[in-house]
């Protein structure tokens, strides 16, 4: 069969001049997981290398893969109920460099904090003049995972959203009754006043209906 | 006595009518089955012992299972046997397999992945071979079956068929179509392998009115596919239009453009995907990244509880509307995994 070549536009097969930083953001009862892939375009694997590379000697050690996901790990910022929540490296992993200069290679790195809550927020600070980012949040049906309210900015450093599980879940936006969490105790205390201002009323009536009833017998 | 034996007559041929129209989806359904296998044992028997070794895995081969990327197999080596290493006769038995186990549109599709890649080489050049139809791989976990599951794959640059068949049932998912270059001409006529998925979309995307389309549009850039190569088991948060927010046009029009991978497999396995998927239509989300002009790059998702496809322009430093990175995944069901009961 005669091909007759009609093409358009370049013919690159794998990343160029990215370095694609793709998160996915892993929310339990207990615990929030973040997985970072970072996948360098080979046009920029020198600017990487720079980064990650330290005594400049073409390889990546161990000690180097360590500082490196350690940066990463500062420059990323996660915060439930608006409060920062502290991230541990969980494990990491590092491609050869060969893979990495053909575009295939991806490096993965899993945090974890031991918090939960309502509100997240994270964002992603590493590297933005090379970068581009995907960040989502895990579906988890069977731990009745409900997430709402999901806002990203225009080019995926950072995303927000509400969630909550099972019996718990909330349809709605909660950060108003969140925002008046202080005044709850308050308001509870002024509720049990008032529930006995209430109780004593009834029993003096009924005290008061009694004695009556007794005048009108002995009448 | 005639009356009698005219109604035990007819009632006989009326349940013979009964258990024949009931038997009979069945029985084409087994009868596609048993193609694909006579096709399958037709191909192994055509090689030699060596050949048979490196083709054939055990079915609870995960390791080989996962073995699949959209990268070229010079850059993510693939197991099996090549298409390139194989004689005329073998690839012929082949590309019979995968006649047998698609549907018509669905092998075309195929056969135009495999001939962009052609394309793509013959105007690449360069010293190492990255492309082309010699370098696509075919494998098979377990042993061909009408009843016990086993697992065709038919892969390289670009293309990812995962089949899981367990007796009548077929599960094409997780599989990747991607296309570079998106349009490319033979013999005079144009090719797009991916055409219809674009287009289909652009017109469904259209197709709303304001208020659904500012539901559906994401708010943000999508650079590439989420659950791509290497995501296995993994399902993100819903986003865009819910379906049920859709009317009765437009839902057909989804229903359409998700044919273009469910209906990549032969027609009788893919109308139980398409009901699966119509079935729970109402919790099934479609979201949009980009412009909503046809011809320029967009990013597209569909989100159901059974079907999860992307469609990812790659803005790899040429026309992104050029090379297109596509997943299809069923997050119940991927690997086959609820037909097999892992």
């Amino acid at each position: 069969m005669l091909l007759a070549l009609s093409l358009t536009g370049g013919a690159a097969a794998h990343r160029l001049d990215e370095y694609l930083q793709a998160t996915l953001i892993g929310v339990t009862r207990d615990t929030v997981e973040v997985e970072i892939q970072l996948t360098p375009g080979v046009a920029v694997l020198p600017v990487l290398m720079a980064v990650i590379d330290q005594d400049r000697d073409g390889r990546i050690s161990s000690e180097e893969e360590r500082a490196y996901v350690g940066r990463v790990a500062r420059e990323v910022e996660l915060r439930i109920d608006g409060v920062p929540a502290p991230l541990s490296l969980i494990e990491s992993n590092f491609p050869t460099i060969e893979s990495m200069r053909e575009g295939s290679g991806t490096i993965r790195m899993k945090l974890r904090t031991e918090r939960s809550g309502h509100e997240l927020r994270f964002e992603n600070r590493h590297l933005p003049q090379i970068s581009a980012y995907l960040v989502n949040c895990l579906a988890a049906a069977s731990d009745g995972l409900v997430v709402s309210q999901q806002k990203r900015d225009a080019v995926q450093t950072s995303i927000e959203f509400e969630y909550s599980f099972g019996a718990d879940a909330v349809p709605g936006p909660r950060s108003a009754w969140i925002a008046l969490a202080p005044f709850w105790p308050a308001a509870i205390g002024m509720l049990l006043v008032v529930r006995m201002a209430v109780l004593v009323y009834r029993e003096r009536n009924t005290t008061r209906i009694a004695f009556k009833s007794s005048q009108v017998k002995s009448l | 006595m005639v009356k009698t034996t005219l109604l035990r007559s007819s009632k006989s041929t009326f349940l013979a009518a009964v258990l024949c129209c009931g038997l009979a989806p069945a029985q084409s359904s087994l009868s596609v089955t048993s193609k694909i296998v006579v096709s399958a044992d037709g191909f192994l028997s055509s090689l030699d012992e060596g050949q048979r070794s490196k083709v054939l895995f055990e079915f609870n081969d995960a390791a080989q299972r996962a073995r699949w990327s959209n990268l070229p197999t010079t850059m993510v080596p693939r197991a099996g046997l090549k298409m390139g290493d194989l004689t005329g006769p073998q690839r012929n038995a082949v590309m019979g397999l995968l006649a047998a186990a698609l549907s018509q549109r669905g092998y075309e599709k195929v056969l135009a992945i495999v001939e962009g890649d052609e394309v793509l080489k013959a105007a690449g050049g360069g010293s190492r071979p990255m492309f082309g139809r010699d370098l696509f791989y075919i494998s098979i976990l377990g042993k061909p079956s009408v009843k016990d599951p086993w697992m065709l794959q038919f892969g390289g640059h670009h293309l990812a068929l995962n089949i899981t068949i367990v007796g009548r049932d077929g599960i094409l998912t997780p599989s990747l179509t991607a296309a570079q270059p998106a349009k490319y001409t033979v013999d005079g006529k144009t090719v797009r392998p991916l055409g219809s998925e674009n287009d289909k979309a652009f017109a469904l995307i259209n197709a709303l009115d304001e208020g659904q389309r500012k539901q559906a549009i994401l708010n943000y850039k999508v650079a590439d596919l989420v659950l791509g190569p290497g995501q296995d088991g993994k399902t993100i948060q819903p986003e865009g239009i819910k379906c049920s927010a859709m009317n009765a046009s437009q839902q057909a029009m989804l229903l359409d453009l998700v044919s273009e991978w469910a209906g990549i497999i032969n027609e009788q396995t893919a109308a139980a995907r398409m009901a699966e998927i119509k079935a729970s239509l109402s919790q099934t989300w479609f979201a949009w990244s980009g412009p909503t002009t046809n011809g320029t790059p967009a990013y597209y998702r569909i989100q159901g509880p059974t079907v999860v496809i992307e469609y990812a322009p790659q803005p790899l430093g040429g026309d992104p509307t050029m090379h297109i990175h596509t997943i299809y995944r069923d997050p119940t069901n991927d690997y086959g995994k609820k037909a097999v009961g892992h």
